[in-house]
């Protein structure tokens, strides 16, 4: 199998929110593929009719690189050691003077105390459980909302009367979920301390458990400025930890295949941070962590530190009501219909034809990557680690050279031996 | 050995009685008998907890579980097996051996079990039935003591079965406690060299034939005998020379060798120190519990795959780029290794292979060797260098003198001494150091490219390391230097020739004997086969000949 072909990275990426034009869909039999299908880009032509010139102009209508994209000189990988709603808490009663003043206000399950809002909620004229019917609510919960100055996030063009400013670039920024969701206690948290719902999801089911999100960039030379390639996938294995309980770097992971988390994003390395200005984003997650992360208008800043590690920003506009689902599926030491309602009220992007009313909000998630080997699974390495463990260089020797991979045999040298347990 | 162990284990047995309401059993822990006329003891080796547990999966299968602590036994001139053969058995450890053996017999009577292993049912469970415990203990017997029970020996056990069942009304707490009264006899823990007088060579002995069947295959499967070897013990065809190459053979071509090639390399690589083996989790996060347990794997399968698998050259074990990692493994070393393995599933072991000129190839630079050999903190120059030296090569270093101040080696913040080729030269300065340290510090500095947890590195405290190295008058550089240096040096040969016939005996061989030279001939014409090494060994005459008082007494110096 050849490697998959953009188009169709894009086509799936399309078909999932909707945008791919219905002809390419037909002709390409989009429709009809399974989840995992990869096909080559020669599969592609084949399957699509379409010249590889035809083949490379959509590649660059959709804006994207990919795989068909011709190699770049340096690759470098990675693995998501740390994903979550971006916090900036420096000043609890700057951000949140009503909170401040009373920690316990709104929080938790008041909602749904016979003496809280158990009776509010209104379907069909008659009393519904908020927490499973939070529109139907008939008042408003009036959670907080952040009315600090500061916030992380990237400018996404929304409105001047909404803009934080970045504490670390200065910038106006949207970030209308953390507005929304800041002032609970649940996003009282500094990293590397995660949001407790999120932080509570990825020790202790997610990160041990389901596959890890994988990383490559990819320029001419990532250690000066220039244009870079960002591509995201989700890997087949999960997270390894190391004796302190954090991750391990250097691990290989293996991408899978099925091209549902397969992002390629475009952006440049200016005075030492990754930029990423580009395209839409997702990815699958697993609950009860979050089902998927999708991005549309997607921004990310990255830095390398001194271990060999990325530590950066990820922002742009999400489904607020998946956000909702991931954050109010485990209603625990939250007040789930309030900011629910909260996230309703302040979503700032896409509104619905119908109603009116905004189906995405602003965002802003924190995240840190540590080096790892990435590899396809017919054993070849595509991005090699570099991290401050193998003093921040690779050995030539260990620069990869081929496949390793030893289902049947060794690949490498053509000696018999196979997998043993 | 075990002048003291009956006495111990009768009041390990006593202590049992009163539970059981018994006054007193008849026991299992008579002295050492044989099957012939036995003469002499010449020596005693107690199993090794891996032997126990191939033993006992051999004897009542896989499905029963060891549980408990062995009593850790410190090696003698390196070797485990010689101070299997040297130590004593305090009395806690007799007691873990009895709780270890009452946690065996119990399952083996365990309704899970008991139809398998017991092949009769008592006429009724709520008390005795010798007729049941007879044919049991007949058949078992044999196989735990590895020799047929006497009369007498049968008897006591069905009589001690049958007396607890009657207090306790049940014919299968009988079984168990008896039972378990065999596995705490020196029968059964201990291995014996009997002599016994030669019929065919008047004025001269020979060993037991079940003792030799034994020692046979403890060193050729790390297991007790099976019943073809005890048939051809029984039969005295093993006192034959044909009788006895046709079960070398039989147990060098079975792939069970591998468990005695892995025990045996265990032993000689000192794997047992693992047990005291921690690193600072603040330095080297990677060192998982995990890694523990895969570096030693790494070696072995490393080790297995050329010895047994290839029948490669011994001395390429210093050498070889082939190896076998996991995805945690390949971490620790910064290699990549594609696993397509389902999420959750155990990390597999798949077969890795470094390019030419890799400082990772052959065993001296795997995480078994660098880790083992180094403290919590830091890399151990001396450590490593002395390690090799004695296991490795066999020569004997020193211990250091007493009042001898390490705090210069140890500090590894001081500015001025960020390497530890730098602190060493300082502690040398010393001359009452520098002899010993002379010996070790050229070979273990260059390894010094790994750290203690094994992770490659080309600096320490920002100072570039310098892995200049020197063996016997020959200078090289780093681990791939010192690799080609053992490779090329004849004590390693010979090392492993000896430490093989330790293995095996409990103690080093006579290195004059002519018999001994004719193994080390064997050995090198075989280009280093260590196959064929434990081959010449077991067919050697010197392997069931009563060691020599001064090969005994050396390793209790």
């Amino acid at each position: 199998m050849g490697r998959p072909c953009v188009v169709l990275t894009q086509g799936m990426q399309a078909l999932r929110q909707d945008r791919l034009e219905p002809r390419l869909y037909k002709k390409c039999g989009v429709r009809t593929m399974k989840r995992d299908l990869m096909l080559s880009c020669a599969a592609m032509r084949r399957r699509c009719g379409l010249a590889p010139a035809v083949i490379a102009a959509l590649s660059a209508i959709v804006s994207l690189a990919g795989y068909c994209a011709p190699a770049s000189a340096e690759t470098r990988g990675y693995v998501i050691s740390w994903f979550a709603t971006a916090t900036n808490n420096p000043d609890w009663a700057v951000n949140c003077p009503e909170a401040a003043k009373d920690p316990k206000n709104r929080d938790f399950t008041e909602h749904m105390e016979p003496d809280g809002f158990g009776d509010k909620a209104l379907v069909n004229g008659k009393p519904a459980p908020p927490l499973d019917y939070p529109d139907a609510l008939t008042i408003d919960p009036d959670v907080e909302a952040v009315v600090g100055k500061y916030a992380y996030g990237f400018d996404l063009g929304g409105r001047e009367a909404d803009k934080f400013i970045d504490p670390e670039t200065h910038q106006k920024v949207d970030d209308q979920l953390w507005r929304a969701v800041g002032c609970t206690q649940n996003f009282r948290m500094t990293p590397p301390a995660m949001p407790y719902l999120e932080g509570q999801a990825w020790t202790a089911g997610y990160a041990d458990n389901a596959p890890a999100w994988t990383m490559q960039i990819s320029g001419a030379d990532l250690n000066k400025d220039g244009p870079v390639t960002v591509t995201l996938d989700r890997a087949l294995s999960h997270l390894e930890r190391d004796a302190l309980g954090g991750f391990r770097s250097d691990v290989t992971y293996v991408i899978d295949p099925s091209l549902r988390s397969h992002n390629v994003l475009t952006g440049e390395i200016k005075n030492g941070v990754l930029w990423v200005k580009s395209g839409s984003l997702w990815m699958e997650g697993t609950l009860p962590w979050y089902l998927q992360v999708d991005l549309q208008d997607t921004h990310m800043r990255m830095r390398s530190e001194p271990g060999g590690d990325l530590q950066g920003y990820w922002g742009g506009y999400t489904d607020w009501h998946i956000w909702a689902y991931m954050y109010t599926s485990r209603c625990i030491v939250a007040d789930c219909v309030g900011t629910y309602r909260s996230l309703e009220k302040l979503a700032d992007y896409d509104p619905d034809p119908v109603t009116g009313k905004n189906r995405k909000i602003s965002v802003t998630w924190r995240m840190e990557a540590m080096p790892a080997f990435l590899a396809t699974v017919d054993g070849k390495i595509v991005a090699p680690a570099l991290s401050a463990a193998l003093g921040g260089k690779l050995q030539p020797s260990w620069l990869p050279t081929g496949p390793t991979v030893a289902s049947d045999g060794d690949a490498r040298t053509g000696t018999k031996g196979g997998a043993t347990r | 050995m075990n002048g003291n162990y009956s006495g111990r284990l009768s009041i390990v047995i006593a202590g049992v009685l009163p539970l059981v309401g018994v006054a007193a059993l008849p026991s299992a822990v008579a002295a050492p008998t044989s099957s012939a006329a036995a003469t002499e003891i010449a020596t005693s080796l107690r199993l090794s907890p891996l032997q126990y547990k191939h033993t006992i999966a051999d004897i009542f299968g896989d499905s029963i579980k060891i549980e408990g602590d062995f009593e850790p036994v410190q090696p003698v001139q390196g070797m485990q097996a010689i101070g299997e053969r040297t130590s004593n058995i305090t009395d806690s450890g007799l007691e873990a051996y009895d709780e270890i053996a009452r946690g065996v017999t119990a399952q083996v009577v365990d309704p899970r079990h008991r139809a398998e292993l017991i092949h009769c049912k008592p006429l009724s469970e709520m008390g005795r039935d010798d007729a049941c415990a007879r044919s049991f203990f007949a058949r078992v017997g044999p196989l735990l003591y590895r020799r047929p029970l006497t009369e007498d020996e049968v008897q006591d056990r069905v009589q001690a079965a049958g007396m607890i069942a009657d207090r306790l009304h049940d014919f299968y707490s009988g079984i168990h406690l008896s039972l378990a009264e065999m596995l705490i006899s020196p029968e059964f823990l201990f291995r014996y060299k009997r002599m016994e007088p030669d019929p065919a060579h008047p004025g001269q002995e020979r060993m037991d034939p079940y003792d030799k069947a034994t020692e046979l295959s403890y060193f050729l499967w790390d297991t007790t005998p099976d019943p073809q070897l005890l048939d051809a013990a029984r039969s005295g065809s093993l006192n034959t020379r044909a009788g006895l190459d046709k079960q070398v053979n039989r147990l060098i071509g079975s792939p069970r060798v591998a468990d005695a090639v892995r025990a045996f390399f265990s032993d000689m690589l000192g794997f047992s120190g693992f047990e005291a083996v921690s690193k600072d989790a603040n330095s080297f996060p990677r060192y998982t519990p995990a890694i523990i347990a895969e570096a030693q794997e790494q070696t072995l399968r490393t080790i297995v795959d050329l010895v047994v698998n290839r029948h490669g050259d011994y001395r390429d074990l210093f050498t070889t780029p082939h190896t076998f990692l996991t995805r945690d493994m390949a971490a620790l070393y910064g290699v990549p290794l594609v696993d397509t393995t389902d999420n959750g599933q155990p990390q597999r072991w798949l077969p890795y292979t470094y390019p030419p000129g890799d400082p990772r190839a052959g065993i001296l630079s795997e995480a078994s060797f660098t880790e083992l050999w180094s403290p919590s903190g830091r890399s151990s120059a001396t450590g490593r260098g002395k390690a090799l030296q004695e296991q490795l090569l066999c020569k004997q270093i020193p211990p250091p003198p007493p009042n001898v101040s390490f705090f210069v080696v140890n500090d590894t913040t001081n500015p001025n001494l960020k390497t530890a080729r730098a602190r060493l030269a300082e502690h040398r300065a010393n001359p009452v150091c520098a002899g010993c340290h002379r010996l070790m510090d050229p070979l273990g500095l260059a390894l010094e490219n790994f750290d203690s947890a094994g992770e490659y590195r080309t600096e320490e405290n920002g100072a570039p390391i310098d892995a200049t190295g020197e063996l016997g008058g020959h200078k090289f550089y780093g681990p791939q230097g010192l690799s080609k240096a053992v490779y090329d040096d004849p004590a390693a040969t010979n090392c492993v020739a000896q430490r093989a016939f330790a293995f095996e005996t409990g103690y080093m061989p006579p290195t004059k004997d002519a018999r001994w030279q004719q193994i080390q001939q064997k050995f090198v014409a075989s280009h280093y086969d260590v196959l064929e090494l434990l081959r010449a060994i077991a067919e050697s005459d010197l392997s069931y000949s009563p060691p020599e008082p001064n090969a005994l007494t050396a390793a209790n110096r």
